[in-house]
């Protein structure tokens, strides 16, 4: 957590301001999904409470919160009321290990009488140095929220749905885990932060061994790992639970599958989680294929304090080293939101767009499409990264 | 001391779960324990500062196997099954049989892990590195047991589709 008690009382409201962001985004998105599949099938969508419908969500969260408590009498209490927060957790963990900004550098002041010795503040709850395994690995824990559900539940119709859905969540692992090892290849690091810096540079790759730079364009995975980002961002969908593949709450066909027994804000945790794990996925995919934080060659960790500190000081504001670190920090974590909120924009959007895809039409789509697919992509991307990273020259 | 705190409380939370899950008589919560049990040991290697085992651990074991038991355990009916596993002669001998089995294991774990700590603790290391170190054996010196290893797991994906395909069931041809 830190050395001193400055250090460790940041590094602890940090981890909380980074979860209640991840649950306040939740609302937000309610909202956006709600009026934005008004804008797709010209409807109005909720428009009375509060200026744009704003402040439906605010009812809604009261309704959540005043519902009448039910549990099923012949379930399991405990597994019950355990799924929900099962569903949640993984997303939030999942969320806190992922770099939403460049390093804070604060330097050394006094406070209180004492002076504090320099710190560098990471804009996350916690830097693992595994970043990637350590997301993927508790994202795959997801699936346990929904099982227990299905189980605790004592309902056929919910225990179809979870079952659908573990079925789902392992075949659409598979071919999440390959399109990532792409990218692993690709950047040769296990850490997001190091995948961003990577992507901070103009366009640049070992060709037979010699160095080649190319400044129109910059470095993201996307031009190296096409096929793989298609691949992971269909995947995502699927771990997510959203349409196209939202069989385990097929409305039609299970009543509303693993949540039918939930109501109230236990229904809303799974909520949280579902649009916790959207937000994940967006934010996977903006670090991995597009720049995570940085937009080369604007936007880097070494041109947004220079940005900042002229705004900073025409502001008014104190233009400390640490205030423009801060500073600009802040605008990187604002072009990253930007970047996130793109791709959440397009979940939504698909939703919206496409029907629910049959259930054999879905395996078929996980095993005989996506998994070959990124098999290849794994293969192919190792042999070329091999032969052009090769000294040929000499 | 604050490592060894939390070594001992992940042990005795550790030991707890898998007692749970070899006495739980739900087959389902004791499957649900057992995930407890991946989880926790994967925090395990995680402390041992083993991070990409611990990763590996939580994704293959925690997330995929574990999710498959238990939805497997889902779609059946185990009455039968349960029944005939706590009692008979058979099922006896196979109890006493593991419990010499894991007699062993524990006394060959605890003679092996005092010679290992007679060894002189090597250095730190960065968890990249320890992560190639781990790949450079398996794909040198234990090359041939890895994919013996392989070939096993084919084996056994190729014979899953034969039984399945011979016995009842929604792929079966007779």
């Amino acid at each position: 957590m830190g050395t001193d008690a400055f250090e460790v009382g940041v590094n602890f409201a940090k981890m909380v301001a980074i979860f209640l962001m991840m649950v306040q985004i939740v609302p937000l998105l309610v909202w956006v999904e709600r009026r934005g599949s008004a804008y797709i099938q010209n409807r109005f969508g909720p428009n009375r409470v509060g200026p744009l419908g704003l402040m439906q969500l605010l009812a809604d969260a009261i309704k959540f919160l005043t519902k009448e408590e039910f549990i099923p009498e012949r379930g399991y209490p405990f597994l019950f009321y355990l799924a929900p927060v099962v569903a949640m957790i993984p997303a939030a963990l999942a969320f806190g290990a992922i770099p939403l900004s460049m390093p804070v550098n604060v330097e050394a002041f006094s406070m209180l009488g004492q002076h504090w010795g320099p710190y560098v503040f990471k804009f996350q709850s916690y830097e693992i140095g595994i970043g990637i395994v350590f997301v993927l690995g508790i994202s795959s824990l997801a699936a346990f929220g929904v099982l227990l559900a299905g189980y605790g539940s004592n309902n056929k119709y919910a225990l179809y749905g979870a079952l659908r859905a573990c079925a789902q969540t392992i075949s659409y692992e598979l071919a999440m885990g390959l399109a990532i090892v792409g990218v692993i290849l690709l950047f040769n690091t296990f850490s997001f932060s190091e995948i961003v810096t990577a992507q901070s540079a103009p366009l640049n790759f070992a060709f037979l061994g010699h160095k080649v730079e190319w400044s129109v364009l910059p470095n993201w995975g996307i031009f190296y790992q096409p096929l793989g980002a298609v691949i992971l961002f269909s995947a995502m969908f699927a771990e997510a639970n959203r349409l196209p593949f939202d069989l385990p709450e097929a409305e039609g066909e299970l009543v509303a599958g693993y949540h039918t027994e939930y109501a109230g804000f236990k229904f809303n945790m799974f909520f949280i989680g579902e649009y916790g794990h959207m937000l994940v996925a967006s934010a996977l995919m903006v670090i991995f294929y597009f720049g995570g934080y940085t937009v080369y060659p604007w936007l880097t960790p070494e041109t947004a304090p220079k940005i900042m500190a002229p705004i900073a000081g025409l502001m008014g504001w104190s233009t400390t080293s640490t205030a423009v670190s801060l500073l600009g920090a802040l605008l990187l974590h604002v072009v990253f939101l930007t970047k996130i909120v793109f791709f959440l924009w397009i979940f939504i959007w698909v939703r919206w767009t496409l029907p629910r895809f049959r259930y054999d039409q879905l395996m078929d789509l996980g095993w005989r499409k996506m998994l070959p697919w990124a098999l290849l992509n794994t293969v192919v991307t190792a042999v070329i990264i091999l032969v052009m990273r090769h000294p040929w020259g000499g | 001391m604050w490592e060894a705190i939390g070594f001992y409380a992940l042990a005795i939370f550790l030991i707890y779960f898998a007692f749970q899950t070899i006495t739980v008589p739900n087959p389902i919560h004791s499957a649900l324990y057992l995930v407890l049990t991946m989880v926790g040991l994967s925090a395990a290697f995680f402390n041992l500062g083993a991070q990409f085992i611990a990763g590996v651990q939580m994704i293959v074991y925690a997330g995929a196997v574990m999710v498959l038991f238990v939805m497997v355990l889902m779609l059946f009916d185990l009455k039968a099954e349960i029944r005939a596993f706590s009692q008979g002669l058979f099922s006896g001998g196979l109890k006493v049989m593991s419990a010499a089995l894991l007699a062993g294991l524990a006394i060959g774990a605890a003679n092996s892990s005092v010679a290992i700590l007679d060894k002189p603790v090597e250095a730190a290391r960065a968890p990249a590195d320890v992560t190639r170190q781990l790949g450079l054996l398996l794909y040198t010196k234990y090359l041939f047991a890895f994919e013996a290893l392989g070939l096993l797991l084919l084996v056994v994906a190729v014979g899953v589709v034969a039984v399945s395909r011979i016995r009842g069931g929604t792929h079966a041809q007779r």
